[in-house]
């Protein structure tokens, strides 16, 4: 998966290092500003109310 | 062969590596999100509190009136057991969008000061922990809620483990249902054991004080 990504990343070392880098943070940040807290209100984590 | 063990191993490390970033949210960054609404909350009660009108005795002036939409600020809670600069503001409705950003009021029951049953729901964990030390209060431990009127002071009188379908603790007069209610009472809910929903632990208080700001 990895080794397919670098392999198609235009450039030499390091610039694919830089790229690789940047399309691992905008996915951590896709995770950290979307998916977790739609995934946190979802998950039975901390259910602390009574009804709504 | 080879790359199929490679793949499955990437995939592997990158569901662990989603998870510990998971996990750092639950802790960490529901707890910026919170602390930056509180900040807002705060403001907006400072704000709207400047102007706040005097009156008399708050227990025997007519009832503070509450009018708010679901997420609105209307109050500071103060619990000095859990130490001195343990404060949060409290706002309408008890759903996870509200108790993701703060303790919330549980719709349908009293407000402050009231006669019946004023509820107050908080996460154990996340979201600043709000209500991590609930479990540890103890009987005579004191309970301050400021509104833009009057200063409630509760004294907590018990405290129990139920079922998160219990609603009867949320009665005028807490598991009596029916019952008309004589006294003024704060209940406090949170999740126990912390990060699961199988039971809440429910403190509850009874007005002792209440004087105009």
């Amino acid at each position: 998966m990895y080794g397919w990504l670098w392999h198609r990343l235009p450039g030499t070392t390091p610039a694919r290092t830089g790229t690789m880098i940047l399309i691992m943070l905008a996915v951590a940040a896709a995770l950290w500003f979307f998916v977790f807290p739609w995934a946190s209100i979802h998950l039975p984590v901390d259910v602390s109310g009574f009804g709504g | 062969m080879r790359q199929v063990i490679r793949a499955a191993g990437e995939i592997v490390l990158t569901a662990g590596a989603i998870c510990l970033l998971f996990i750092g949210y639950l802790v960490w960054g529901t707890g910026v999100r919170e602390a930056s609404a509180q900040r807002q909350f705060t403001s907006e009660l400072n704000r709207q509190w400047r102007q706040a009108p005097s009156r008399g005795d708050a227990i025997d002036a007519s009832p503070e009136q509450f009018h708010l939409t679901t997420g609105e600020p209307f109050a500071f809670i103060t619990i000095p057991a859990f130490g001195p600069h343990w404060r949060f503001t409290l706002i309408q409705g008890t759903a996870m969008a509200q108790l993701d950003v703060s303790p919330g009021h549980v719709p349908g029951t009293q407000w402050p000061g009231q006669v019946g049953n004023f509820a107050v729901a908080g996460h154990r964990v996340t979201a600043g922990n709000p209500f991590w030390s609930l479990p540890s209060l103890r009987a005579g431990d004191l309970v301050y809620i400021q509104t833009k009127l009057d200063n409630y002071t509760y004294r907590v009188i018990g405290k129990k483990w139920v079922a998160p379908t219990d609603l009867a603790v949320l009665d005028p007069v807490p598991d009596h249902p029916g019952q008309r209610p004589t006294k003024r009472m704060i209940t406090l809910i949170t999740c126990d054991p912390a990060w699961t929903g199988t039971h809440r632990v429910i403190v509850t208080g009874i007005l002792i004080a209440a004087v105009p700001r």
